[in-house]
């Protein structure tokens, strides 16, 4: 188990952060999602040890995270939402000093952090002082600066906040390259779900402090059988005639046709009146639903 | 395995205990201080005064052991008593005690501008650009970064007082070839050192409660400055307009002596004389008396408690001891005038734990800015 | 379609560094998304369009108007910032009435159209809170509130949805696809493609202060001939579909991807390799189960153009 919680309350005078929450998560990389208000932050904060909690009970990587907070910190990483440095160093010395304050020695922060600064690509600049770096940039920092000390759990609060497809990108390769191949467990809190989709096999939903849902993201998004998504070349009222005309239910999305051929029947029916109707398909592929759509389902229904 | 993977690897050192966290804070703070051209002027120039007071306690080991190097220079010496001069041993304590007491008046003062260098931009920065998240998320308590930051404080305030008082300490004792003197001011030392260790805890806390109340590092060294300039001069003008107030009816009742009795018309140049004489008399008795009601009211004047420079200096004036030695030098005065010399050269007279308690309120007045301020990650965003 | 937003070969220089670079493009009615890497020159763009800054050289015109030293315009142009500057002590209503205000509103006239503005955005419930203790998602909200209050023609948005949880996103999203149907003309800038791609195929990609591109998606898509199209074929016999594939002649590559049980073919001309599908997949034995191409988005379009 990554980490569990039971019960677990947490309220700021009148608003109630986190209430009556339980949750048991597996190790990997496991996505946290929910509407802004929703609690995540109030949990990431319990992760780490940082609030006391009303009531209920829990353990990161079997640590009780109400008697062991400082334990918990030297085995978690935390890449925090906003811009956050130690003004004035150059890159090195600011990860090296992050390692130094979570007890690393100075010859040991020092070499891990020119190591870890190879590893997210800022090897070139590390010389350099930090508030000239750009955007992308700092986010790596961020990241490196949070895995210096080498943590089993590492904590990501929108990490691709704010950056351009190119900085993303570079920030999920790491992220899923440390969760996958290097065997970090990762927590992804992010709102930008193909992000999340795309590094982590896990998720959690919350939304007023409760938890709306959670499993592994290929069975949250069920396969919807005999639906098909087919984008053509054309407009595609005409198809969409001739696949009524065949005892097809059709429905428009965006310019995509939604297609439920009747029971017996696979998509082949629409190849077929493909080849018939001389139409060029573009796109078919089984409905699924989006993540997004689980996710609205979810707090939808909450 | 010939080819070595140049991705990420796992690292598997030890971590040290929690106990020396702040040591990395306040490791990382003096290296980042050092830096600065501005601090090592100022360094530099705060070990002048260290400088002069080893020539001064080595000219005093000179005198004692009556060696001819100093012979040159006794014609210069002759502001002082004969009395001392003949027997330099038994004023020992009391010469050793005003050097330092003078060189940490100065010490004081580059304390005061050290903190000013390097105070501001301690908490002040860290709240600019949001660097409390990357403190928090570490194993570390609000105390550690705290004792942390205060480390690099007292690191250069040490730099500044304690380092030169100990090496003005040694040459003297160095130029004395007398280890007595050793028995005589040790306490003098130790003083020295815990009027340093005062000055960190009040002067140190006080700039971190400062320097977490903004963002901008400038506005809290103007503040620190107006605190330290504004309040010497609110105490001082207070007190002058209080004791100009006595002076003025002292200066009336010598005036009203002088002009109490008509004069008879001197004859000759004798009789001339001698009235000067007599009047300077009077008038020297009058200036006496009013220095001893001056000493005695100085017991309970409040008004210099409000300069913060002040309270300092008065605590280190009750540690070193400094009256004890001014009233032992005023015993070789003349009897008429003892009480005007240590008028003049004694500090103020409230008892010190009135500083004492008004630095233990600020200092308590501190510690709660910085809880208020500096409140973890345990707060809804 | 008649173009509301014109610039003729606008350039914008700072000093020595050139933020826009002999920039011509017309952007039509409707939704457009506007893209670019980081200093592309996006908020340039915007900015010499909303008339805060002046061109060093050509003419930007906004409704067949110069922008620039015509505060008159103003009133047709709405634009909702990246940056988060507000009163902060203010309510969310009172600083959508006095944007309303300062667009020229009386006073009556303003508190009901900032109330309309609240109430498209879904901010009624809140809106009479003072901004200071807003989440992110309500302050993107009121941006585009007090950007929509005086009704304009031409709206622009500089990255609207960052920040945003996806509930919120879904409603501003909404909120501009109504506007684009509504046929005001709508200037998206952002850097998050698959939002960009939700909400419209028309797009301009610009790239170190030049055009880089512009038009529809996937037209822009076939006029990239440098790299070859990537269509990705699911068959359960997927080693007999690539051995039939390969003799096509257009066909370049073939790359098999036995997980998903498929193949990844790469073609020079789409067009032909997707006429002959049909046929291909009504063959005994060679039932195609899915078809796709992860280049048929803007996210590959925009690293091919960007990265050549």
């Amino acid at each position: 188990m990554l980490f569990q919680l039971e019960n677990v309350t947490k309220t700021y005078g009148a608003v109630t952060a986190l209430n009556n929450l339980s949750v048991a998560v597996p190790s990997g990389a496991v996505g946290l999602l929910g509407p802004n208000g929703s609690g995540k932050t109030t949990m990431i904060r319990t992760l780490l040890g940082l609030i006391p909690v009303d009531t209920g009970s829990g353990s990161i990587l079997d640590l009780d995270f109400r008697s062991q907070q400082l334990n918990i910190r030297r085995l978690v990483g935390f890449a925090p939402e906003d811009e956050c440095l130690f003004p004035r160093v150059p890159s090195v010395e600011f990860v090296a000093y992050a390692g130094e304050l979570v007890g690393m020695s100075t010859k040991d922060a020092l070499q891990r952090s020119h190591e870890v600064l190879d590893y997210v690509g800022l090897g070139e600049a590390r010389y350099r002082q930090v508030e000239s770096y750009s955007t992308g940039m700092k986010q790596r920092l961020k990241l490196a600066s949070a895995i210096v000390h080498d943590p089993k759990l590492l904590i990501l609060d929108e990490p691709t906040n704010g950056m351009d497809p190119a900085g993303r990108d570079e920030i999920l390769q790491l992220a899923r390259d440390l969760a996958h191949n290097k065997g970090m467990s990762l927590v992804f809190s992010s709102h930008l779900l193909p992000d999340v989709e795309s590094v982590c096999e896990h998720v959690i939903v919350l939304g007023a402090g409760k938890l709306l849902a959670e499993g592994k993201i290929s069975e949250l998004k069920q396969v919807h059988r005999h639906r098909y998504e087919v984008r053509l070349k054309a407009e595609p009222g005409v198809f969409a005639g001739r696949l009524q005309a065949l005892g097809c239910l059709v429905d428009y999305r965006d310019d995509l046709l939604l297609v439920q051929v009747p029971d017996g029947e696979t998509q082949q029916m629409i190849w077929r009146a493909a080849a018939e109707n001389r139409e060029q398909i573009r796109s078919l592929r089984p409905q699924r639903s989006t993540l997004e759509e689980v996710f609205l389902k979810a707090v939808e229904h909450a | 395995m010939p080819i070595f993977d140049q991705g990420y690897q796992h690292w598997s050192g030890t971590l040290s205990s929690h106990s020396m966290r702040w040591w990395a804070i306040t490791r990382h703070g003096v290296r980042v201080g050092l830096r600065s051209w501005i601090v090592r002027i100022a360094l530099l120039l705060s070990w002048i005064p260290a400088g002069f007071l080893a020539f001064f306690l080595s000219i005093w080991g000179l005198l004692e052991r009556k060696s001819e190097l100093v012979a040159p220079l006794l014609p210069l010496l002759g502001f002082l008593d004969p009395a001392v001069l003949e027997n330099p041993q038994n004023y020992r304590v009391e010469f050793w005690t005003l050097c330092f007491d003078q060189f940490l008046a100065f010490e004081l003062f580059f304390s005061m501008v050290m903190v000013l260098i390097i105070g501001p931009s301690l908490i002040s920065q860290d709240l600019r650009f949001n660097a409390m998240p990357l403190y928090f998320s570490r194993p570390m308590r609000r105390i550690d970064y705290f004792v942390g930051k205060l480390g690099i404080i007292a690191a250069f305030l040490g730099l500044v007082l304690v380092v030169p008082s100990l090496m003005a300490y040694v040459l003297g004792l160095l130029f004395s070839l007398d280890l007595t003197i050793l028995r005589d001011t040790l306490l003098l030392l130790l003083s020295c050192i815990a009027y340093g260790v005062v000055i960190v805890l009040s002067a140190g806390t006080l700039m971190l409660a400062l320097s977490s109340l903004s963002r901008n590092s400038r506005f809290v060294a103007l503040f620190w400055l107006g605190l330290w300039f504004v309040s010497s001069i609110v105490g001082a003008v207070l007190k002058t307009v209080d004791t100009e107030q006595r002076r003025h009816a002292h200066f009336r009742r010598v005036y009203e002596a002088e002009n109490a009795e008509p004069m008879a018309i001197p004859t000759n140049r004798d009789e001339q004389r001698q009235q000067q004489q007599a009047r300077r008399e009077q008038r020297r008795n009058i200036e006496e008396e009013f220095s001893a009601n001056e000493l005695k009211s100085a017991k309970s004047n409040w008004r210099p408690l409000l300069s913060y420079a002040g309270n300092l200096s008065r605590i280190g004036q009750a540690l070193l001891n400094t009256d004890a030695s001014w009233r032992r030098l005023a015993e070789s005065r003349p009897e008429n005038n003892r009480q005007r010399f240590m008028l003049e050269n004694m500090g103020p007279q409230y008892p010190w734990y009135w500083s004492a308690i008004t630095l233990a309120g600020l200092f308590g007045l501190s510690v709660v800015v910085l809880n208020f301020r500096i409140r973890s990650l345990d707060r809804l965003k | 379609m008649k173009p509301i937003v014109v610039f003729h070969e606008v350039s914008k220089w700072y000093g020595n560094v050139i933020g826009i670079n002999k920039l011509s493009i017309s952007i039509p009615a409707g939704v457009t998304g506007l893209l670019g890497p980081n200093g592309a020159g996006k908020s340039t763009l915007l900015q010499l369009a909303t008339g805060q800054l002046c061109p060093s050289q050509g003419s930007v015109r906004v409704l067949e108007q110069e922008v620039w030293n015509n505060p008159g315009l103003n009133r047709y142009i709405g634009l909702c910032p990246e940056q988060d500057a507000f009163y902060e002590w203010m309510t969310g209503l009172d600083f959508v009435q006095t944007c309303a205000r300062l667009s020229g509103m009386n006073q009556s006239a303003s508190k009901e159209a900032a109330e309309r503005a609240i109430y498209s955005v879904g901010m009624t419930k809140n809106s009479r809170r003072a901004i200071r203790g807003y989440s992110k998602g309500m302050r993107q909200r009121i941006k585009l509130a007090q950007a929509l209050v005086h009704d304009p023609e031409v709206l622009f948005l500089d990255e609207p949805l960052t920040g945003t949880d996806p509930v919120a996103r879904r409603d501003l999203m909404d909120i501009v696809l109504r506007l684009g149907a509504g046929g005001k003309s709508v200037l998206v800038s952002s850097h998050v493609l698959h939002e960009v791609q939700s909400l419209t195929p028309n797009i301009i990609l610009l790239n170190r202060g030049r055009l880089l591109a512009e038009g529809h998606v996937r037209q822009i898509r076939e006029l990239i001939d440098k790299h070859p199209h990537q269509i990705v074929l699911i068959c359960d016999e997927y080693r007999k579909l690539a051995g039939r594939v390969l003799a096509w002649d257009d066909v370049e590559s073939v790359r098999v991807m036995p997980r998903e049980r498929g193949v990844t073919v790469e073609t020079r001309s789409p067009d032909a390799f997707y006429q002959r599908l049909p046929a291909l997949a009504l063959e005994p034995g060679l039932a195609l189960n899915e078809v796709y191409s992860d280049d048929d988005n803007l996210e590959a379009v925009f690293k091919y153009l960007v990265n050549a």
